[in-house]
């Protein structure tokens, strides 16, 4: 597998010389292999669009490399650097047509003529824009810009292309089609997509692999699955997805489980992760998805524990409840709506709360 | 409702834009209308006019009269018109080449520091331009501010021989006229999205591509608009071309206010001035047309 950017310490710190420097990016390395469709994911603040500005070249770093194929970039101009990005809010260049502004970066390239209209009319093929290339940008609809602002990113054939947020802007609908979108042209194009959000189902939906980051720092980097069901900590537990946390002392280390002590004396059985040992507090973390909600005495034979309605969000496909187990212990949990509509539990109902002890993990403090 | 307001939409409407029209009226139509009627008149030789219609001013601009009471093509008048607009296009120009990095350094500064230098920027206009225009004569004039340290210098032996020149002229209109320049430039570049000079030099383009691309073509209304402002009063400018050029290489607006004020020939100076207005007219009509043209093709979203 070839390294397509490979970040060895980048740091960036704003306004170094003042009183109040900010330091967006510590010491950040990772690895962004070729032909893979790479997420930075964070919320606003965690330093992921810088690292993309420094990438593109439009901030210089304040310490580190960055390599592109095995050349290092950290210095060039941004129109030294092979790679192309799809701005937030597009910037097209309202002046020109959809066809110039696609022909601009071709163009500065100094390539031939006839190639030019020919990439141009390929990479507009590509986002399905062709009949609108004698538009300004003013005259297109959102989700038009963006194609535009993609195509004009694509036909230069950047080794990298870098999408800074280019869905935040366009209404739910819209997005989850272009995502579909988006992860196809990656594949028909063979381009490294190096891509910025801070929506948790965007990433998940799209990406390769994904880097969580947070405080100018990367918290983990792995596949979806694994980010979703393996996080290192509590940020990546927490900014992914909807997620239970208990706190407790563990109390017990069998092989491939270990029992902890929450509440006063409830005792919960997580899966060993082998980092553990008894006396030690830990986070116990369960996704709402993985617990069975059941009427008392419906359980089939599974182990459950009793519970209580607290409080219930109607959700439409499904409802949120939140369970008092007692001892000060409360759960998240889903539960479908029934075949007729109606919601299977009511605040104050009784309940069989199941859940295995695979489903519970140990999160590192 | 009061009865004495008028009825219709219409007339309401009227009636609020009535001191605006009064205004423009008095302070703008009227005049130019005695101006045009007068460039039809008769010379008085004490001053004003006298009743009498007359071409005379308008056969003045292009013919004299021999020795022999023939009308002969003299184009004394015309010559001073050309070089009217070969000076004010010169000075237009160096405005252009001065005024753009100004306004462009001054958009690049934090927001909260770009009222200050637009102030600064507009610092010229509290004292008089005459004063201004006799402070360029100690400066370019003989043993004035550049030349002394030259000549102490032994880098020249002689005079520049700078003052009275069209040289003189087109330095006086630019400094005269500058902030004219920079003001709208300024107003344009403020509205650009600086993001688009990044989307720019993401695709390749280098420092001037981005400039002549990108940056140029979209600020070009405040171009044309600052070489609008400039380039009218230069035309009519009497100031600089008087101190700085003498008053023996004429500009057009000397010119007219020789006529007003000792040749005693107000219709001619009213017919000079007639032309003046026509050739401003023409230009800015050609401006709202291609301005025009240019919304269309951009559409409005």
């Amino acid at each position: 597998m070839t390294t397509a950017i490979d970040i060895r310490g980048i740091t960036k710190i704003y306004n170094p010389e003042s009183n109040q420097p900010v330091k967006a990016l510590d010491d950040v390395s990772l690895t962004i292999n070729d032909n893979e469709f790479f997420t930075l994911l964070g919320p606003s603040g965690c330093g992921k669009t810088t690292l993309l500005r420094l990438i593109a070249g439009f901030e210089q770093v304040s310490g580190g490399e960055i390599m592109l194929f095995g050349e290092e970039i950290e210095n060039l101009e941004p129109n030294r650097r092979p790679v192309n990005t799809v701005f937030q809010h597009y910037a097209l260049f309202p002046h020109m047509t959809v066809a110039d502004n696609v022909a601009f970066g071709l163009e500065r390239l100094k390539k031939p003529k006839n190639e030019i209209v020919a990439t141009v009319e390929r990479v507009l093929t590509l986002v399905k824009m062709k009949h609108l290339g004698d538009r300004r940008p003013n005259q297109l609809s959102g989700g038009q810009q963006q194609r535009v602002a993609l195509a004009r990113a694509l036909a230069p054939s950047p080794k990298v292309l870098l999408l800074d947020e280019p869905l935040s802007a366009l209404d739910l609908k819209l997005r989850q089609a272009m995502r579909e979108e988006l992860k196809q042209l990656q594949k028909e194009t063979g381009i490294t997509f190096v891509f910025v959000t801070h929506d948790q189902e965007e990433a998940l939906a799209m990406s390769d692999r994904i880097a969580v980051m947070s405080d100018g720092e990367v918290q983990q980097i792995g596949g979806p699955t694994d980010i979703y069901e393996h996080p290192v900590n509590r940020f990546v537990a927490d900014f992914i997805g909807d997620t239970n946390f208990l706190d407790g002392e563990i109390v017990a280390v069998n092989d491939d489980l270990v029992t902890c002590r929450l509440g006063s004396n409830s005792m919960f059985e997580a899966e060993n992760s082998g980092a553990h040992k008894i006396g030690d507090q830990v986070t116990l973390f369960l996704r709402p998805e993985k617990i069975s909600l059941s009427a008392v005495g419906a359980t089939n034979g599974q182990d459950t524990r009793p519970g209580k309605v607290a409080n219930m969000t109607y959700l439409g496909n499904q409802a949120a409840y939140t369970v008092d187990m007692g001892d000060g212990i409360e759960l998240t949990a889903q539960a479908r709506p029934q075949e007729n509509g109606k919601l299977p539990f009511a605040i104050g109902d009784s309940l069989a709360v199941g859940f295995s002890a695979r489903a519970l993990r140990v999160l590192a403090q | 409702m009061s009865d004495w307001l008028p009825r219709s939409a219409a007339g309401r409407r009227w009636l609020g834009l009535a001191p605006s029209y009064f205004v423009i009226g008095i302070f703008m139509l009227v005049p130019m209308i005695i101006m045009g009627v007068f460039s039809f008149l008769e010379p008085n030789p004490y001053g004003g006019v006298k009743p009498v219609g007359s071409m005379a001013a308008y056969v003045k601009l292009f013919f004299e009269y021999d020795l022999e009471d023939q009308l002969v093509f003299n184009p004394g008048y015309i010559n001073i018109i050309f070089r009217s607009f070969q000076l004010s296009f010169g000075a237009t120009l160096l405005c252009l080449v001065f005024g753009f990095p100004v306004a462009y350094y001054i958009t690049l500064q934090p927001e909260n520091r770009r009222n200050f230098y637009i102030y600064l920027v507009t610092i010229p206009f509290w004292t008089n331009l005459l004063i201004r225009t006799f402070a360029w004569i100690i400066i370019l004039g003989r043993g004035g501010v550049i030349e002394t340290p030259l000549l102490a210098a032994g880098i020249i032996e002689d005079s520049l021989r700078m003052m009275y020149t069209d040289g003189a002229i087109a330095i006086g209109l630019t400094y005269s006229y500058l902030p004219l320049m920079v003001l709208p430039i300024y107003a344009s570049l403020e509205k650009l999205d600086f993001r688009l000079l990044e989307a720019a030099s993401d695709l390749y383009a280098n420092r001037l591509e981005v400039m002549t691309r990108v940056v140029i073509p979209l600020c070009k209304p405040g171009i044309i608009a600052g070489c609008i402002l400039v380039f009218i009063p230069c035309l009519g400018a009497f100031i600089a071309p008087n101190l700085l050029g003498g008053g023996k290489k004429l500009m057009l607006g000397s010119l007219v206010q020789f006529q007003f004020a000792s040749a005693r020939n107000w219709p001619f100076g009213a017919a000079l001035s007639m032309l003046l207005l026509s050739a401003v007219v023409i230009m800015l009509i050609f401006y709202a047309r291609a301005a025009k043209k240019r919304a269309a093709m951009e559409g409005d979203g």
